[in-house]
């Protein structure tokens, strides 16, 4: 330091000493507080006394007050070109998962995929998605999934897998399995291999068959493949056991075409007639018009009826009168053209005769097309069981398996285990150690679809694109480059793939612009035609009749909507925890059983057992002797002698912790009930069922089954609705018209007054004493329509994906504390006893964004609000967790944190977590949060936000673009997933909107609103169900045994 | 001496050949002795209950309320039902050292000391509930209308759960207040009395000094006026704002305005059986029956008789409402409360409440005191399920089909409602202790018009007739007006 003194006055100069002190000591002044040692024998000991108190209260508080240490948050030393913090990146891909088909486009976000949406480029699915689609990106993130490669259980490299393999291919008879495959430069790399190795042969192994439909086509019009079939084009539907909405073939492209048939509005009251006839209840089977149930052994003599009825006009005599009335009403509607006859029977014969129909009523080059074909499926059983015959005769070296479980999913597993044991050499390309990996010598783990390089054709001509949208997470490798490595080809399918595309898209531009796409397609309409059919419908008939069908239970083995046939999904909590959309059942699967079938069994359905979670446990035993007990699950609408089982569970621990299989959860293994007769698998066989003295609990959201006759569901048949449109506006003006005047006023609902804009504006006004609110500017709005939903449960695991909801695990779900922010209500009518009169409806429920929330009043600390967007909102952080809103709320739509799900908490180590949610906190799976929502802590109230994080971005876009907000930019996570575009959503104040003109042009006369005799004012309406039949039973006193018995 | 004449037909308040010194030496001297074996064992039971409730509530405040059978339709279960239980409790005793007060009813000096204890304790534990059924319990000060630097944000005084937090802090206080002053005449009576200087210090220190001077009399007469005018319409208050919880809401069976007149009526109901319950035992055990006479036992037993024949009016009106404003959401609620998978608790209630309490109307057995104490439980119990019923089965089947659910409490619920149990009978085990449990000078002012002896000793003059009492009376006036005159 300068010896210089720098003075600013004299008095400065005279006393720099002093200064000096005086800068030392800062604070000159005394402090006010004594700190002599003894605070109460100080001169001031109250006033200070209290200071101190107040101090220390205080600073204890904030000592205390918790706080969460960030984690792990790495920024970026160089940031990567295209990914800015915060922004999403999409990337146009394809999701192809053994023939289930959906184009799609990847949100990632920081390098990660986060979400699925649909690509709406796309022809084949138009943007829709199912609950597996979404549920996908999940499983990138799976815990279970295998790490690195692996040779007798331990782990290997690369390299000597390779030498070993290569070894072992040298000169053997070998065999690659896959499931069907629709990637063009696959196929291309697997017939080079088998050039390459001419001792291998390729056989598709589907787990869930549809051989018996690929044979009749081959024998029938020359082409083992299978049709296109236009839903969108038929005005009558019928489906015989084809669950086409739900699992069968290529659910969200039928569901797409099948919802333009059931568009209906008073200006054009037309709707698709759809058939349905099926063993158990399927979302197809409640979305049908008319519906019977028969035996799955009885199909065939189903299909043989109609094919008399259509082409002779028979009068069928089948075994019930239910059965002979919708054969005739089918054949006769059939012959009106533009019919179409679906089977999801895996049976040559039956679908022989199926063809035959077809055939003859025209479908053929308009609603069911043979020159844009279908590839989703190609398995022929018996070349699989032929191989497993020849790996058990010992004349097989090498078996490699690619996407394919048989020790699991085949018919005998344990004989397909038996004969792996006596081939030298096993690969699996399993992404997991399943069930057949574990017994593989190697295992080349493949890549997640989300992390490789692909391609598909769906149909004929229709390409997709596949690209990653993250590098892979593990040691692994494209299954496609192991074939190329052992091929010594020298160069990854990455490179190949892309020269295989180049190529055929004749330049870069081109391929840059279909990778942007994702899809590449033909212009114009699809090209549709017919083919000549040649097809032994004699042969097949007798061959049916041949065969009689049984006489006492018959199981049928079926795919659950979420989990399907097993695989990864049976291992996804997302699809686990998403309630079955009939059955309302998470976690498990179970024994279906028919109401009648479980009094004789003690597990009757009353308004009284409803409420009992654990269910009676059955025994069933198969004709092969496989025998499991499985609790009881009551569905009725299931045909009296059959009960139902879902595949994918009774997986083994290695699957995955959600997927394990234990005494408190996850089901049975329900393939041993398939059988094969020779041609084909059958998914269904003869059982004995019998009841046990023990108890299970199942996990099911929905207790309560009728929605008993209450106004929250509107039912009308086409008939009445064509006659008088307006009857549910004047139901809704007796309702509510008495309210929409001030008690000195001329009431409404005088004379037949209807419900409309007007009315609704002065029930708003004059329903309460409180000043009405304006809402100028946005006003969002959102219309479900109950004719087009199908209850797939898209949505619903879309909402998972998008916000962040958390998985609850059986144990939580048993005790109704699951988490979705969108339900789907399933609601049964009809006589419990009769599966034939039954009639479904889903609802969906979600926060209902009322401009008078009940649970807003009572929020004691004003958590939940509402904007002058018209959105009821929650401030988590405001939140201290009464409960109230939620009891307060009519629809029961708000969701409690009643545990720490995510580790959002301030407390350490009291995360719930146990094996049921597989990791769902570890660091890798938590990779799939969305950054832009809010993980919610334990002990706040959460609820549907009708996505204000896209609502916020859109018109944060808008505003920097300058103009307002455009109708259609912005959609909800659930409008979004929706595969028959039910859900509408926008700006109820932009008169060119959707919403807007749905609300008051076009649906006018279908539009209600659920509770709303209580004066919530929803922001989201409903649209009437319209059923295509005679009468609507719900609420009859005479024919809804579920309303009069209240179960 | 209180120059009240009393009928010679009312029953005496005081049993038994009592002076001045006898009232004190068998009220205070339990203090002064060491307890006995009933009170080590009672008092041990109710810290092994506190301390399981504690438990119980730290475990759910660790780990979440998903530790607890709520869920999403019925979001207050056990918690809640409690709370209102434990309120309705609370409310006897201000009933009876306010109202009674006000209505000059004598009888009630033998019981308003540990009637106002039960309430003080009964307030306590009902308080625990809305505290700790929240799901951030370390965030409930936001509750409460204190100037911050959240925002600032404020409370929502829209929400009925807020008003509960004034109702019920402003409750307690004011019969907080009533009880201690109540308390600091007999705290000095212990004082003066005590023989070691620590009990002499402490009931020196808790008599705020008391020298029982005419003018502490007076002043402590007129706070006792003032403070029985605060707390009557508190004792309205509160239960009617609690039954706003329900009441204001939109669920069917909650929806109610006739909540407020029959949740207070509840109230005194279950309040007076908790009376009940409680001085049977202490009379027995501090052998005060001469003080808690079976005619105090009647009295009450009286309330309940009426009480409860309003809440079972209460329970036929919502019947009849439920029925008469052919609303469905009304009607459907109270069928399935009446017929769905809870009737068992719909007749439990309506079993202990309208029909069980009816037996009162027979004389023998309101003064049979095994009985009294058996109905006592019975209300308790059937108030219980009272609150259970409005709470649960209401919000278990309400509008939604989709969404209706069914309910069975975990052991953390359980456990905490214990603790309660535990919190108060260790407070209450305290208080027979070291507090007056009967009101020493509330007895000695009514002994000489109510005590049995003096009433005896006013035998032969209730004997003479009519004109022989008139003409000793003007002879005696007489001879005063003689002596006068003479001096």
């Amino acid at each position: 330091m300068s010896q210089k003194q720098y003075w600013s006055d004299l008095q400065d100069l005279n006393n720099i000493a002093t200064k000096n002190e005086g800068a030392e000591n800062e604070f000159k002044e005394e402090l006010p507080f004594d700190l002599s040692d003894s605070v109460l024998g100080a001169t001031t000991p109250r006033r200070d006394f209290l200071k101190f108190l107040g101090f220390s209260t205080l600073a204890a508080t904030i000592v205390s007050s918790c706080e969460m240490p960030v984690r792990k948050a790495i920024p970026y030393a160089i940031k990567p070109e295209d990914i800015t913090p915060g922004v999403p990146n999409y990337y146009a891909s394809t999701f192809a998962d053994g023939g289930e088909y959906c184009a799609i486009v990847i949100k990632t976000r920081e390098g990660r995929p986060i979400k699925i949406e649909g690509n709406e480029t796309s022809s084949i699915t138009k943007g829709g998605t199912s609950a597996r689609v979404q549920a996908s990106v999940l499983g990138l993130y799976d815990k279970a999934r295998l790490t690195h490669p692996m040779a007798d259980g331990k782990e290997a490299t690369f390299e000597a897998i390779d030498r070993a393999v290569k070894a072992g291919l040298a000169g053997k008879a070998g065999y690659l399995v896959t499931q069907s495959l629709m990637s063009p430069s696959t196929k291309e790399v697997i017939s080079q291999f088998i050039a390459k190795y001419p001792t291998v042969k390729h056989v598709v192994y589907d787990a869930i068959s549809y051989s018996g439909m690929l044979q009749a086509n081959e024998a029938c019009y020359g082409k083992r493949t299978l049709p296109t079939f236009h839903f969108e084009k038929a005005n009558t539907i019928v489906s015989l056991d084809a669950d086409f909405l739900g699992t069968w073939l290529s659910p969200v492209e039928f569901s797409k075409g099948y919802a333009q048939g059931r568009k209906i509005s008073a200006k054009n009251p037309k709707l698709s007639k759809h058939y349905q006839v099926e063993a158990m209840h399927t979302i197809t089977g409640a979305a049908a018009d008319e519906r019977a149930t028969c035996r799955p052994s009885e199909m065939g003599m189903i299909a043989v009826a109609l094919y008399n009825a259509v082409a002779n006009g028979t009068q069928p005599s089948l075994s019930s009168p239910a059965l002979n009335k919708l054969v005739t009403a089918a054949a006769a509607d059939l012959k009106k053209g533009n019919g179409m006859v679906v089977c999801g029977t895996n049976d040559v014969n039956v679908q022989t005769v199926i063809n035959a129909i077809n055939d003859k009523i025209g479908a053929n080059g308009t609603t069911v097309n043979w020159v844009t074909t279908s590839n989703y499926k190609q398995g022929i059983d018996k070349d699989f069981a032929d191989m497993v015959a020849a790996m058990e005769a010992g004349q097989v070296g090498v078996v490699m398996l690619h996407g394919v479980n048989p020790a699991y999913d085949y018919l005998d597993g344990k004989k397909f285990t038996a004969a792996l044991a006596k081939v030298a050499t096993t690969v699996s390309f399993a992404e997991r150690l399943d069930e057949t990996a574990q017994k593989c010598k190697y295992i080349i783990p493949d890549h997640n679809y989300l992390e490789n390089w692909g391609d598909a054709e769906p149909k004929a001509n229709y390409y997709s694109l596949q690209q990653p949208g993250i590098s892979p997470l593990f040691k692994t490798r494209a299954f496609q480059d192991s074939l190329i490595a052992w091929m010594d080809a020298g160069q990854t399918y990455a490179d190949y793939w892309k020269l295989y595309w180049t190529t055929r898209l004749s330049g870069q531009a081109n391929f840059d612009q279909a990778l942007q796409d994702g899809v590449i397609e033909p212009a114009g309409e699809m090209a549709n035609g017919g083919a000549v059919y040649a097809g032994n419908v004699a042969g097949a008939v007798a061959a049916i009749q041949a065969k009689k069908p049984g006489t006492g239970t018959e199981v049928v083995v079926y795919q659950k909507v979420g989990i399907g046939h097993g695989g990864a999904w049976s291992n996804n909590p997302w699809l686990l925890e998403m309630p079955d959309p009939i059955t309302r059942a998470t976690w498990d699967n179970y024994l279906c059983v028919s109401p009648k079938r479980a009094k004789a069994l003690d597990a009757e359905l009353t308004g009284f057992t409803e409420v009992d979670y654990n269910k009676r446990v059955a025994k069933i035993a198969g004709a092969n002797g496989y025998t499991i007990t499985l609790p009881i699950v009551v569905v009725p609408g299931m045909h009296n002698d059959v009960v139902a089982i879902a595949t994918g569970f009774g997986r083994d621990k290695n699957v995955g912790r959600a997927a394990a299989s234990d005494a408190t959860k996850g089901g049975k293994n329900a393939y041993p009930f398939t059988s094969f007769n020779g041609t084909n698998v059958e998914y269904y066989s003869g059982a004995t069922v019998t009841k046990t003295d023990d108890k299970y609990e199942v996990a099911i959201t929905q207790t309560h089954n009728s929605y008993e006759n209450r106004p929250v569901v509107h039912e009308f048949t086409l008939e009445e609705f064509k006659k008088d449109p307006q009857a549910l506006q004047k139901e809704r003006a007796e309702e509510i018209g008495h309210y929409s005047g001030l008690p000195w006023e001329k009431h409404e609902h005088e004379g037949e007054a209807l419900a409309n804009p007007e009315m609704e504006e002065n029930y708003r006004k004059n329903g309460t004493l409180y000043p009405n609110h304006p809402y100028e500017g946005v006003k969002w709005g959102m219309s479900i329509d109950l004719t087009t939903c199908t209850g797939c449960g898209a949505c619903v695991v879309g909402c998972m994906a998008e916000n962040n909801v958390s998985v609850v695990g059986k144990y939580h779900v048993l005790r109704g504390h699951e988490m979705h922010w969108i339900r789907i209500d399933r609601y049964y009518s009809g006589m419990p006893d009769d599966p034939d009169t039954i009639q479904t409806v889903f609802q969906p429920m979600l926060c209902q964004h009322c401009d008078a929330a009940p649970c807003e009043n009572v929020c004691p600390v004003s958590a939940t609000n509402h904007s002058s967007e018209g959105l009821n909102q929650m401030a988590y952080n405001r939140c201290i967790g009464t409960k109230y809103c939620a009891n307060n709320c009519p629809y029961k739509v708000r969701h409690f944190n009643w545990m720490d799900w995510n580790g959002a908490d301030c407390f350490e180590d009291n995360i719930f977590e146990d094996g049921r949610r597989d990791d769902i906190n570890d660091d890798l799976t938590r990779m799939v949060l969305n950054p832009d929502v809010t993980v919610r802590s334990r002990g706040v109230m959460e609820k549907c936000s009708f996505c204000v994080q896209r609502l916020q971005e859109g018109k944060l876009a808008a505003k920097k673009a300058g103009h307002p907000l455009k109708d259609g930019v912005v959609k909800t996570a659930c409008q979004q997933a929706c595969p028959t575009d039910a859900i509408t959503f926008g700006n109820v104040n932009d008169k060119e909107s959707a919403i807007h003109k749905l609300r008051k042009e076009e649906q006018v006369e279908r539009t209600f609103y659920v509770l709303e005799n209580i004066h919530t004012l929803p922001n989201i309406n409903y649209l009437s169900r319209i059923r295509n039949t005679a009468e609507v039973v719900a609420g009859n006193e005479k024919l809804d045994g579920m309303y009069t018995e209240h179960i | 001496m209180h120059i009240k004449y009393e009928s010679f037909v009312r029953e005496p308040l005081v049993d038994g050949n009592k002076d001045y010194h006898q009232v004190s030496e068998d009220i205070i001297s339990p203090i002064e002795r060491k307890p006995g074996r009933m009170w080590y064992i009672g008092f041990f039971f109710s810290i092994i209950l506190l301390c399981f409730g504690i438990f119980s509530v730290s475990w759910s405040v660790y780990w979440g309320l998903g530790t607890w059978g709520v869920n999403r339709t019925i979001g207050w279960g056990w918690d809640i039902t409690n709370f209102v239980w434990w309120i309705g409790i609370g409310h006897a005793g201000t009933l009876i050292s306010a109202i009674l007060l006000l209505f000059r009813q004598g009888w009630r000096t033998g019981v308003n000391r540990a009637a106002e204890a039960m309430t003080i304790f009964a307030v306590m534990c009902a308080g625990q509930f809305p505290i700790w059924h929240m799901g951030r319990v370390w965030d409930g000060f936001w509750v409460l209308p204190l100037p911050n630097t959240r925002g600032p944000l404020w409370p929502n005084f829209d929400s009925p759960l807020l008003w509960d937090v004034f109702a019920i802090s402003t409750y307690f206080t004011v019969s907080l207040l009533f009880w201690y002053s109540g308390l600091m005449p007999d705290f000095a009576l212990i004082r003066d009395r005590a023989k070691t200087k620590l009990r002499k210090r402490l009931y020196g220190l808790a008599s705020f000094g008391w020298t029982g001077t005419a003018k502490g009399w007076q002043r402590m007469e007129a706070l006792a006026l003032v403070l029985a005018g605060l707390s009557t319409p508190l004792v309205l208050s509160v239960h009617t704002i609690v039954s706003f919880d329900f009441a204001t809401s939109v669920i069917p069976g909650w929806h109610t305005t006739i909540f407020p007149p029959y949740f207070v009526a509840g109230a005194v109901f279950s309040g007076f059986a908790m009376v009940n319950t409680l001085l049977v035992i202490t009379r027995k055990i501090l052998k005060l029956e001469a003080y808690i006479t079976i005619g105090h036992l009647e009295a009450m037993n009286k309330i309940i008789v009426l009480t409860g024949s309003i809440v079972g009016v209460a329970y036929l009106t919502e019947l009849f409402m439920s029925w008469y404003s052919q609303a469905w959401g009304e009607m459907e609620a109270f069928k399935w409360r009446i017929v769905g998978p809870y009737w068992w608790s719909y007749w439990a209630m309506m079993t202990c409440n309208v029909v069980s309490p009816q037996l009162f109307w027979i004389k023998k057995l309101r003064r049979n005191i095994p009985f009294t104490f058996v109905m006592s439980i019975v209300v308790n119990i059937g108030m219980w399920f009272e609150r259970f019923v409005i709470i649960a089965t209401s919000t278990y089947r309400d509008w939604i089909p989709g969404s209706w659910s069914y309910y069975s409490p975990e052991w953390p619920e359980v456990g905490f409602y214990l603790g309660t149990f535990g919190l108060f009978f260790t407070l209450y085990f305290l208080f027979a202790k070291y507090f007056p449990v009967v009101a020493v000078h509330e007895i000695k002012f009514v002994l000489k018009t109510s005590g049995d002896n003096y009433k005896r000793g006013m035998q032969p003059i209730e004997e003479k007739s009519a004109e022989e009492f008139i003409h000793e009376q003007e002879h005696h006036h007489a001879e005063e007006h003689a002596e006068m005159a003479h001096h």
